[in-house]
């Protein structure tokens, strides 16, 4: 009979090695994201960017962070001082936590929920309370008005996100997004983006989630929440050192976060685009195993970074849209298209979906 | 009344011109636009033709000095008295300048110098590392305002001729 404990050490072990990983591999990419970010921005703006620490500048955002490292953590006087110190965290770890459900690889998910797309819905929108706390927190107007604006933000938003959510999950009738992706298996035509064979709505789910869900991660054209030039910083005005650092981890790990969400439920996940292309032949031609679920982690990391590129260029572009357009564009725009085309897909697989 | 609604229109309007600044964003991103980015320390910018800089005295390569005659019409019109000549009288027939200095710190770079020179010998110079560590270095001698003039450009020496006579 297996001891108990040694099975209890090696459970909670196994749970602190991949919780580490993950960790590990958020911070990596954050770093790398910021700064292909800054060098993205820069050749769009006829620019070289950061090309000054180590070579090309590839120790630019390790710099960066190691310049916060050092400085003073400041606490205004009249902040809340618990508050203001836990409200970092409460913003850093849900979107930490969303990558619990991802599936990183065939095989690779950290653990799979049969619930998947609603704790990702559920957990994404707490991120929103660590701002409000933020904001309140530190005793100041600019603070404060940040904080509510990404309040009203998140509450247009998640309706649309979850409207858009649910088309490819009525369309492969799961929620668990390890089946999702398994479901998009075959080549590029069986993604959900490119499933128009199969129900021509999908591509309008894409962009209303794709949409939405840039204002979710507040970049550029939906950044109102920190507008540099109305609200001096937004919720993070007071913030400086290791808690700034904190929140821009955060701001730039949500939008990992995003491009995973999008990649695993409109891009195919893990899955190649044509069968050739992965795991499963190249394992079959060299004979090694474990390189099957590399490959399909590596398919999905290509893919994210694809929608992060795409969301660099996005935000590069277009300037920042006023609060009342934000509102209609949620409300006027937004949620009809996502409720016309859940409604649709709906009565699809109600009365005519090919079963 | 009937009121036309823009809601399609204004929808399509803004898809086409969302892709219209994400074109323009893309041929710069994309392909190779060079970057207007000057590396200074390592490269050294284009100056442009007609760049004007601190006054020099270039030097006539077959005389081996400059026009100089030191008349002290560049004294008399500088705003800010900071040119000091000194005239060799030696030989009457030639005047030369024994003493020439331009106190660099205080120069404005007007410019209206180089235009009252009778025998346009100051001419502005292409040097714009004129920092140093200490004040007195910014006093520019006779030597130091030969050195950056360099030689005199023959078309200069044409123009020059005439008022020489």
């Amino acid at each position: 009979m297996p001891n108990p404990y040694l099975e209890f050490a090696k459970q909670l072990g196994l749970i602190v090695a991949i919780a580490v990983a993950v960790l590990l591999f958020v911070m990596v990419a954050v770093l790398y994201i910021i700064l292909k970010l800054r060098w993205v921005i820069a050749r769009i703006q006829s620019r070289l960017g950061p090309n000054r620490t180590g070579p090309w500048g590839v120790a630019q955002t390790v710099a960066d962070a190691l310049k916060l490292f050092q400085k003073e953590d400041i606490i205004p006087c009249g902040a809340d001082r618990w508050l203001f110190t836990l409200a970092p965290a409460m913003v850093f770890i849900p979107a930490y936590l969303v990558y619990v459900v991802i599936p990183f690889g065939d095989g690779m998910t950290a653990k799979s929920l049969n619930i998947g797309a609603i704790y990702i819905s559920a957990i994404s929108s707490i991120g929103v309370i660590g701002i409000i706390v933020a904001g309140w927190a530190s005793n100041n107007k600019w603070s404060l008005l940040g904080a509510f604006r990404g309040a009203s933000q998140l509450i247009a938003y998640e309706v649309p996100i979850i409207l858009a959510l649910s088309v490819p999950i009525l369309v492969t009738g799961t929620l668990d997004l390890d089946k999702i992706v398994q479901a998009q298996a075959g080549g590029f035509w069986h993604w959900n983006l490119f499933n128009i064979h199969h129900w021509p709505m999908l591509p309008i789910a894409f962009l209303v989630m794709l949409i939405a869900g840039l204002a979710e991660i507040n970049v550029t054209p939906f950044d109102i929440m920190e507008a540099e030039s109305e609200l001096v910083a937004g919720f993070n005005t007071e913030y400086s050192g290791m808690k700034f650092a904190l929140f821009f981890l955060a701001e730039f790990a949500a939008g990992f976060t995003l491009a995973a969400i999008i990649v695993t439920l409109f891009l195919g996940g893990y899955q190649p685009p044509l069968h050739v292309l992965g795991g499963q032949v190249t394992a079959k031609l060299f004979g090694v195993v474990p390189l099957f679920s590399l490959i399909s982690l590596g398919w999905f990391i290509a893919k994210c970074w694809v929608v992060v590129l795409g969301i660099m260029w996005i935000r590069s572009t277009l300037p920042r849209v006023r609060m009342d357009q934000l509102m209609n564009l949620s409300w006027k725009a937004l949620i009809p298209a996502g409720l016309v085309n859940l409604l649709l897909t709906g009565a699809y697989v109600a009365f005519w979906m090919p079963k | 009344m009937k009121v036309k609604s823009t809601y399609f229109k204004d929808f399509i309007n803004s898809f086409v011109s969302i892709a219209k600044g994400l074109w323009v964003t893309m041929t710069n991103w994309s392909i190779a636009r060079p970057s207007v980015t000057e590396l200074y320390p390592e490269e050294m910018p284009k100056l442009p033709e007609n760049y004007r800089g601190v006054p020099t005295l270039p030097v006539n390569a077959a005389t081996g000095r400059s026009g100089c005659i030191g008349c002290g019409a560049c004294v008399r019109m500088c705003p800010e008295g900071i040119i000091k000549v000194e005239v060799d009288k030696t030989d009457p027939k030639d005047r030369k300048p024994a003493e020439f200095s331009i106190d660099i710190s205080r120069c404005m770079w007007c410019g209206l110098c180089m235009e009252v020179c009778p025998t346009n010998c100051l001419k502005p110079g292409r040097d714009f590392e004129l920092a140093c560590y200490n004040r007195e270095d910014m006093l520019y001698g006779l030597e130091r305002l030969q050195q950056m003039g360099g030689e005199l450009q023959v078309e200069e020496e044409e123009i020059a001729e005439p008022q020489d006579s």
